[in-house]
């Protein structure tokens, strides 16, 4: 086993696999840190998994499209008005703006885990810029290096069909009726710490991988690139920039990012935006709450996949409930993500629950609470040994023409001991994911 | 291809191309100061103008000495004319477009990278400095040959061949002004060792062989300059850089005015005749070809590399 470990390290370093970490100045590519024991998921339970994924994904789009045109839900009383207008995820900017199959979250990652109960429930929806999917496809290479003898035994779902999904989407949401349309992937640069993906993604796909220096808008209010061979309309871009830096014309005046008129572009229809600006207004722990709800509203079916039970602090009645039970659980600030800032109430010290308190008394709307889920733990190897750890599980569900959804997604791992952040910024570990084909 | 990705392409070219001619320049330096009897060798201070760094020398270095300008050379990352300062921008070239280039290609120059963070301090003394410098001519060389052989023929390459050529054109015409006099026989005080000295330069530009075997074995001044300058099969020959550039940047879109630019500096170079000029005159010339591949360049950067309405 630790053999196994070793020539996995090696091959994660000659396949120069890598992410960055923000604060460690210097030092800026690290290597992915991959556990070799594959995390198994029956097939069969798996396709209940996408089924309901797919649902999840196709009730948020609908969502997003109608805030942004005729806000149905708020007439129905179903969803607070305030509590989405009044959000800084909301972009008035959008408004009225129909993108092609009223697709707004074209790459969503949906974070699961799995309860005491063995079921999969959903903990959050990214719907912004969710990274991870390249390392789904590499934690299967690496698989495949270190442990070949075990595939023999299982019969395992292939997972690098994803980017010519991903492309098939993209080109689904294209304004132009060209063949080849031109799709960019708009990366903020080298320091970003998932520019690997970004490059992997770019070359997966046959696309440029763009800045947004690389990029202008005509006064035709056209899309380009500057190439060698002079200016190219450009139909797609899968930006992996936040929306605040795409267009310095219309969101963040200072940055450096993204491509000044670039809205204007897209609301003319001119080009598509994966994910469309404003997607984010979906992607909130506070809206978290009502995609049940969203799912029986536009679908009129019930939601296939559990989430979890949900405090909004901006509630009353549901702020004293989190204050008098705040160590049993977790509080979550509704705009961050990355696991940064939250608190787990069972393994916190009496210190920092008080400042929590204090934070979450003087602006409840930021907060959330939930109950401290007891998570699933798999095999893994620590040490020369092996040890229960904590996980999740990312799958990407595609959105354009039609709805797709990975055969299994990013496993990570939380490294240490009893730890339930999984993070890689913050010392997490991942895993391959089998979706494994049961025999009769 | 995007301009931007060109660019980088082109900027990686030229720097392994710098790093490897320098080791070359300093290597053949260091030989030609060993055969040369104790008391009539010239300045070691000579590599450091034919890198056109006197400026930066003096602002580290007080003496003179033969360590100091090593270290200059190949010890200091900061230094614009040095070694590692070219790794290093090799690397950060390279960094941004690795995707276009084959995978190998990055983890090479990596290595050559920490080879230099390894070893670079250790010029002081002469066989280290020999040991070092031929390491990093060999590390380039892999990777030259890596590129050569897996990359395919598009603008990409292009742009890095192009990048290549001009930094090699370069410092083949940089080493001939050594011996033009203006650097280093101001007072004529060095005649005695003509001969060893443009055997030493021609080395540099491994060039030996091939000028052995077409024009003979003696190296002379006329002969020597004649053969670097206007050669068109000798690779490093300033006309067949310029030959090349020109193929490559046939095939791409607007090139019209930068070949019309190339044709007339093949033109001069074929008019030209070492005979007839004195070490002055020849630096003279010199100097028109350097100014001639600044403004190749600044072609480069008008047509292919330039940034639209924005900036």
């Amino acid at each position: 086993m630790q053999r196994h470990h070793g020539a996995a390290e090696r091959a994660v370093k000659q396949m120069g696999i890598s992410f960055a970490v923000y604060s460690e100045a210097g030092n800026i590519d690290r290597a992915w840190p991959f556990d070799i024991i594959p995390r198994l998921i029956a097939h069969a339970e798996w396709q209940q998994v996408s089924l309901g994924l797919a649902q999840r994904t196709k009730a948020l789009n609908r969502f997003i499209n109608d805030v942004y045109n005729g806000q149905q839900i708020f007439k129905a009383g179903i969803v607070p008005e305030k509590l989405v207008v009044d959000s800084p995820n909301y972009r008035p900017e959008c408004e009225n703006v129909v993108p092609k199959h009223g697709a707004w979250a074209h790459i969503c990652g949906t974070d699961l885990v799995r309860d005491h109960h063995g079921r999969f429930l959903v903990l959050e929806d990214n719907l912004r810029v969710p990274s991870g999917v390249s390392y789904m496809i590499e934690n299967r290479e690496l698989s495949k290096r270190v442990v070949p003898e075990l595939f023999a035994n299982h019969s395992v779902l292939p997972v690098d069909d994803y980017a010519g999904q991903l492309y098939k989407t993209l080109v689904s949401i294209s304004p132009s009726d060209r063949k080849r349309p031109c799709i960019v992937v708009l990366t903020p640069g080298i320091f970003n710490s998932a520019y690997f993906e970004h490059a992997y993604l770019a070359k997966e796909m046959g696309a440029e991988l763009v800045e947004g220096s690389d990029l202008y808008v005509g006064d035709d209010d056209m899309v380009y690139m500057n190439t060698v061979e002079g200016v190219v309309r450009v139909d797609v871009i899968y930006r992996r920039l936040n929306e605040e830096f795409l267009d310095p014309e219309v969101f963040r005046k200072d940055s450096t990012l993204g491509v000044p008129g670039l809205m204007r572009a897209w609301k003319k229809g001119n080009v598509g935006i994966a994910n469309a600006p404003g997607a984010g207004v979906a992607d909130d722990k506070a809206i978290y709450a009502f995609v049940p709800d969203m799912i029986r509203f536009y679908l009129k079916e019930e939601p296939l996949l559990q989430s979890v039970k949900t405090h909004l602090c901006r509630n009353a009645k549901e702020l004293a409930y989190v204050q008098d039970n705040i160590e049993k659980l977790v509080i979550k600030p509704v705009n961050e993500s990355g696991g940064y800032g939250l608190l787990v109430g069972p393994h916190s010290t009496a210190a920092e629950r008080n400042r929590f308190s204090k934070l979450i008394q003087e602006h409840p709307e930021n907060y959330i609470g939930q109950p401290t889920l007891s998570l699933s733990t798999v095999p893994t190897l620590i040490g020369g040994a092996i040890a229960p750890r904590h996980l999740d599980l990312r799958p990407f569900t595609l959105c354009g023409a039609d709805t797709w959804v990975t055969a299994g997604g990013l496993t990570r791992v939380a490294l240490k001991e009893g730890s339930l952040v999984v993070n890689s910024s913050q010392g997490g570990g991942s895993k391959d994911t089998w979706v494994v084909e049961t025999r009769p | 291809m995007l301009s931007r990705v060109a660019e980088n392409i082109y900027w990686m070219a030229r720097y392994l191309e710098r790093t490897e001619s320098t080791a070359r320049l300093v290597r053949s330096y260091n030989h030609l100061i060993m055969d040369i009897p104790l008391g009539s060798e010239p300045p070691w201070t000579v590599l450091v103008d034919i890198l056109n760094a006197r400026e930066e020398f003096n602002s580290v270095f007080r003496r003179e000495s033969e360590k100091n300008v090593h270290l200059l050379l190949a010890s200091r990352p900061t230094s614009t004319c040095s070694i590692p300062y070219a790794i290093n921008r090799v690397r950060e070239n390279l960094r941004v477009t690795r995707d276009v280039l084959p995978d190998d290609t990055w983890e090479k120059v990596n290595q050559l990278h920490l080879f230099s963070l390894d070893h670079a301090e250790s010029v002081a003394s002469r066989r280290n400095r020999l040991l070092f410098l031929e390491q990093v001519i060999d590390h380039c060389q892999s990777i030259v040959g890596l590129i050569e052989g897996a990359v395919q023929r598009d603008h990409a390459y292009r742009f890095m061949r192009v990048g290549q050529l001009i930094e090699r054109a370069d410092m083949t015409a940089r080493v001939v002004d050594v011996g033009a006099g203006d650097i280093l026989d101001r007072e004529g005080a060095f005649g005695s060792i003509d001969p060893l000295l443009w055997g030493a330069l021609l080395e540099s530009l491994s060039g030996t062989t091939a000028y052995r075997r077409q024009v003979g074995p003696i190296i002379e001044k006329d002969s020597f300059v004649d053969f670097v300058f206007k050669t068109d099969d000798f690779p490093r020959s300033i006309y067949f850089c310029l030959s090349e550039i020109r193929r490559e940047l046939n095939h791409l879109p607007v090139a019209g005015p930068t070949l019309t630019q190339i044709d007339s500096t093949r033109r001069r170079l074929r008019r030209f005749s070492s005979q007839k000029r004195e070490r002055t005159k020849l630096h003279r010339f010199i100097d028109g070809l350097l100014q001639s591949f600044i403004e190749l360049d600044e072609q480069l950067q008008a047509h292919w590399f330039k940034k639209r309405p924005r900036d």
